[in-house]
């Protein structure tokens, strides 16, 4: 019998590096819609709206499907760990732009004009006003999301990236032990999840340091 | 680059066909989870550690794994003790998934109804389980509507998932006429379109049973 355990954590580790990365890239694209929908020019908020709308209407699977194998077609050649990044990111951003739109509508209106009219422009009662009572919600609401994105990470197997479901399936394949390997895998999720949700609330914790919860 | 559509055209019954079956398979999953995860919520809520433990840890196990892994297991694994039809595996699969997450919710909003309810109905001559099912239950289901249909919103998202242990819904015959005609970038975006489309009539039925509900909440 080949030893599993190394492999699963290899690929356990991939399933990481693709999520985070996702994240990272998302969580600029989820500010970028978050600017357009408050944008001046009507045709950036349709934009960002409609986007958001077909985004979140579409099963995150077809859009690999697309992107991987229909992406050639348009000139996008893509290898799948990049393909899996970029959807991924692409995918979140328009999910947790909702998630920071709520956070930051969450926070009084009369807390915007008060800073207004004590003379804050509108990026400074963003920056020193809005944000840091919004930052709670936002940290534990894009937490959610980390965890679904790590879920759904799963999902990159199809387009053949070695990740964690991809290795677990080859060896439920090669050793005929199901139970052991579901056993490993599924734990390494939960390890992943939990390790995600400990940040998540670290984060929280730092963030409302000097706000009334 | 030209794109030619006409192959779309030509294999749409069997997209067609394939829009039946991810939407039969939807409404089997949406009675399976709904109903199964009411059940579960009860269970967990009014019975003794021995019962809702092992209950409550599958829950849990279903939540912290991802879907495609949980149907690889069912399917590639328990299929090597017993044979069971893939569609069979798929409709399970993605109950139980989505089993778990109303039962959450149901557990929640069971919770909400105040326990005056209770206690009414109880001095009124109604027993334990009459007063769950009568008083309690029906408060409890209005209560969870908005939630039940934002997860049945995404578990519709989820079906084609199932394509990947060869369940014949719409990305299953939509890769099999790709493998004839070389088309992908035109099937993936008609099989988009035709999500989406399912999707905007699904929140529009969401709305809908949210004002029905809304007066008997």
């Amino acid at each position: 019998m080949i030893d599993i355990t190394p492999l699963l954590v290899k690929a356990a580790w991939v399933t990481v590096d693709i999520s985070a990365r996702a994240l990272f890239f998302g969580f600029f694209i989820a500010a970028a819609l978050v600017v357009m929908r408050t944008a001046r020019l009507p045709p950036l908020r349709w934009l960002a709206r409609a986007y958001i709308s077909v985004v979140r209407g579409t099963p995150y699977f077809v859009q690999l499907l697309l992107v991987f194998y229909g992406g050639p077609a348009i000139g996008l050649r893509l290898d799948p760990f990049t393909c899996g990044v970029v959807v991924g990111a692409f995918n979140i951003g328009a999910y947790m732009s909702e998630a920071m739109r709520g956070a930051i509508e969450s926070v009084e209106s009369g807390q915007n004009e008060a800073s207004r009219s004590l003379g804050f422009g509108r990026l400074a009662t963003l920056r020193y006003i809005i944000l840091p009572q919004a930052a709670g919600l936002m940290i534990r609401s894009i937490g959610v999301l980390a965890i679904i994105l790590v879920k759904n990470s799963s999902l990159v197997s199809i387009i053949s990236v070695v990740e964690l479901t991809y290795q677990a399936q080859r060896l439920i394949g090669s050793t005929y032990k199901p139970l052991e390997v579901f056993t490993l895998s599924a734990l390494m999720y939960i390890v992943i999840i939990y390790a995600v949700m400990g940040m998540v609330e670290f984060l929280y914790r730092r963030a409302t340091r000097y706000t009334f919860r | 680059m030209e794109f030619d559509f006409t192959p779309v055209i030509d294999y749409f019954p069997t997209l067609l066909k394939g829009v039946g079956v991810t939407l039969l398979i939807g409404l089997a999953v949406a009675l399976l989870s709904i109903l199964g995860g009411q059940l579960v919520a009860v269970i967990s809520l009014y019975t003794r550690k021995v019962v809702n433990w092992p209950l409550r840890f599958f829950i849990w196990l279903f939540m912290t794994t991802p879907l495609l892994l949980q149907l690889y297991f069912l399917y590639f694994g328990l299929g090597e003790l017993i044979l069971i039809p893939a569609i069979v595996v798929g409709i399970l699969g993605l109950g139980f998934h989505y089993m778990a997450y109303n039962a959450d919710i149901f557990m929640a909003t069971i919770r909400s109804v105040s326990s005056g309810q209770y206690e009414a109905s109880r001095s009124l001559g109604f027993g334990h389980l009459r007063t769950l099912l009568y008083i309690i239950l029906p408060q409890a289901f209005y209560r969870a509507l908005p939630q039940l249909s934002n997860n049945m919103i995404i578990m519709v998202k989820d079906i084609a998932v199932l394509s990947a242990i060869g369940i014949g819904e719409l990305v299953y015959v939509s890769q099999y006429a790709i493998s004839i005609t070389f088309r992908p970038f035109e099937f993936y975006i008609t099989i988009a379109v035709i999500y989406y489309l399912i999707n905007l009539m699904m929140e529009a039925g969401q709305s809908w049973i949210e004002r029905r509900a809304a007066y008997r909440r």
